[in-house]
């Protein structure tokens, strides 16, 4: 440090204005995925999970499928949409696992201290999540091909079934980066995460909506989960189904919506000055 | 209102369960100078870096930063400061190219300005061969080095050390003290320091401030504070407390003022170097003898001292001479 006598004066970045919303979002969303993919370790169980229940569900499940009414196709077409959403569910953790790193180790404080805008520090984990999400469900996809999977839809239907997953998961990640940012805590955040694995079964899981009853036939209809499998389904075993699409797509912002809420107000209660 | 000021009114911060770390605290920081906020650990020094930061809201009291209201234009004072927080906050995983370029993007510049920037801050504090290296695998003095380049990404007229030296070995400490130094004179950023220790405080402020228990003890220049100790003073070290007690009251008329320490007697006054035959005569009639007879100027420590009636010795610094004693035994072994 002793020979160096730099001007310091190639850029004057304290004189700028602040910088637009998609622009901070961009940012961050780059440096949470550039990080991500350091740890490959954190991203790597879900999907085994995935594909790990596709091959056990079709395996064991498939031939008896025949004895079940209305599955009205294949039943590796009624399965793996429940393969991709336990997916996004066990993978929404992944958006909250950077913010919570941040957290514990001062760099929130950090970025906090520079003119980024709040909405970004929440809408970047959450969107860098997604993105990860989406690679993930085509991968399960992809099994399914291999699988001998039959699309009733073609290759749009597939994109269609990816995207509601990462729909889903958008929603899902909101609630994990709540926790991240209420907690502060790692181990917290990774409980929260499990909190959703119930609701996975409190769905037409095995069996078609129709068959289920009484009080879990309420919670499936309540459960936005219900709505997404029964959207991709259609897609994969009956075809284009307009209003079972809708109604997944209506589920999912409602439920993304209602999540973003909550992480905003765990957000204020973090950055509120005391 | 100049825009490298910090001013300080009346500063109060009380946490709940009316813990008041921060007691009506008052001072000014002149533009262009190394403030030095000296005080042990607890005495509200970080409490007034987060509030002077924008991290934290004060209870009561007003600050102001380069002109700026730390309560009601947090946004520009996040512009004109730059901080580096006493737990340097960083990600592991990101190498310190990545997080220089964010940080500057954050900050308004565009992808090639921040990497030129980048590039600047990283030859500046000697991280240009780290540079692509993830920022996990950086040892402490490098951790620090690059916290202190990302404060200054953004060319803050302000900038917030928060104990910058702490943890660091020698070596790393004075080369931060020479980048502190060199940062304020060359760019005439006005510094505010933390610190645990007096020896920095010496070496880099133009102002100290003593804190202890979130108030101002006393604060001035370190010369006008050693100034205010008395001229000089002579430093008897005798074989046990009780004998230098006695010393002590022996020698109580003689100076201006004497301390007792342990077994250290403290006798100061002007013109200590004449004194000494008297002294030591003195001591000679009652048969006392002084194993060692030490002549000092006063410094920082005394004023310490003085102020608090305590020593002001991080735990560190002793555990690092309690090391060298012991590897200085292995050798002799």
């Amino acid at each position: 440090m002793t020979t160096n006598s730099i001007a310091l004066t190639s850029a004057q970045p304290g004189t700028k204005k602040p910088i637009s919303l998609p622009l901070n979002i961009f940012l961050l969303v780059v440096r949470s995925l550039t990080t991500l993919l350091r740890t490959p370790e954190a991203l790597l169980p879900p999907i085994a999970i995935s594909i790990f229940f596709l091959v056990i569900y079709q395996s064991t499940l498939g031939k008896a499928a025949g004895f079940i009414p209305g599955i009205g196709g294949s039943y590796l077409g009624f399965i793996l949409p429940l393969s991709i959403v336990s997916g996004s569910l066990s993978g929404s953790g992944i958006a909250a696992q950077n913010l919570v790193r941040d957290i514990e180790r001062g760099y929130f404080d950090k970025l906090l201290l520079t003119p980024v805008r709040r909405s970004a520090l929440l809408l970047a984990p959450i969107l860098a999540g997604a993105v990860i999400l989406g690679v993930q469900a085509a991968i399960v996809v992809a099994v399914g091909l291999l699988l001998g999977l039959k699309l009733a839809t073609g290759f749009p239907g597939l994109l269609a079934v990816i995207g509601l997953g990462v729909l889903l998961g958008i929603g899902f990640a909101g609630f994990t980066v709540s926790a991240a940012l209420g907690s502060g805590s790692a181990a917290a955040t990774q409980g929260a995460s499990f909190l959703f694995f119930p609701l996975t079964f409190l769905a037409p899981t095995f069996v078609p909506l129709a068959l289920l009853s009484g009080w879990l036939k309420v919670a499936a209809t309540i459960n936005p989960i219900t709505y997404v499998l029964e959207a991709m389904r259609s897609l994969l075993n009956t075809g284009w189904d307009g209003k079972a699409i809708g109604t997944s797509i209506l589920a999912c912002l409602v439920l993304a919506i209602a999540m973003y809420a909550l992480a905003a107000f765990a957000l204020a209660v973090r950055t509120r000055r005391t | 209102m100049n825009d490298r000021t910090i001013t300080v009114e009346n500063l109060v911060k009380t946490y709940p369960g009316k813990v008041m770390a921060v007691q009506g605290v008052n001072f000014q920081v002149e533009p262009g100078s190394i403030f030095g906020f000296l005080g042990p650990n607890g005495a509200g020094k970080s409490t007034t870096i987060k509030i002077l930061t924008t991290l934290a809201l004060p209870t009561s009291g007003k600050a102001t930063v380069g002109g700026f209201d730390v309560v009601s234009q947090a946004t520009e004072v996040r512009r004109v400061a730059g901080v580096a927080l006493q737990d340097v906050g960083i990600d592991p995983l990101m190498k310190s190219m990545e997080l220089l370029v964010l940080q500057g993007r954050l900050f308004g510049a565009s992808r090639g300005e921040a990497v030129a920037r980048a590039k600047e801050l990283l030859e500046l504090v000697q991280l240009s061969d780290a540079s692509d290296r993830r920022v996990g695998t950086y040892s402490g003095g490098m951790r620090r080095r690059l916290d202190l380049a990302m404060a200054l990404v953004h060319q803050p007229k302000v900038l917030f050390l928060d104990e910058p030296t702490t943890g660091l070995d020698p070596v790393s400490r004075r080369d931060v003290w020479r980048e502190v130094r060199r940062l304020n004179r060359e760019l005439g950023i006005t510094i505010f320091l933390t610190t645990q220790y007096l020896e920095e405080a010496d070496e880099l402020a133009d102002q100290i401030a003593i804190i202890v228990g979130g108030k101002i003890v006393t604060e001035g220049s370190p010369a006008k504070l050693k100034a205010a100790m008395g001229e000089e003073s002579i430093n008897l070290v005798f074989d046990t407390p009780e004998l230098a007690e006695k010393g002590r009251s022996m020698l109580e008329t003689m100076g201006d003022r004497v301390q007792l320490d342990r077994d250290m007697v403290r006798l100061y006054l002007s013109k200590a170097a004449g004194s000494i035959p008297t002294v030591v005569n003195r001591l000679q009639e009652k048969g006392l003898a002084p194993i060692s007879l030490t002549l000092t100027q006063p410094t920082l420590d005394d004023v310490f001292l003085q102020v608090t009636g305590q020593r002001l010795v991080a735990t560190e610094v002793q555990n690092q001479k309690k090391a060298s004693r012991t590897s200085r035994k292995a050798e002799v072994n």
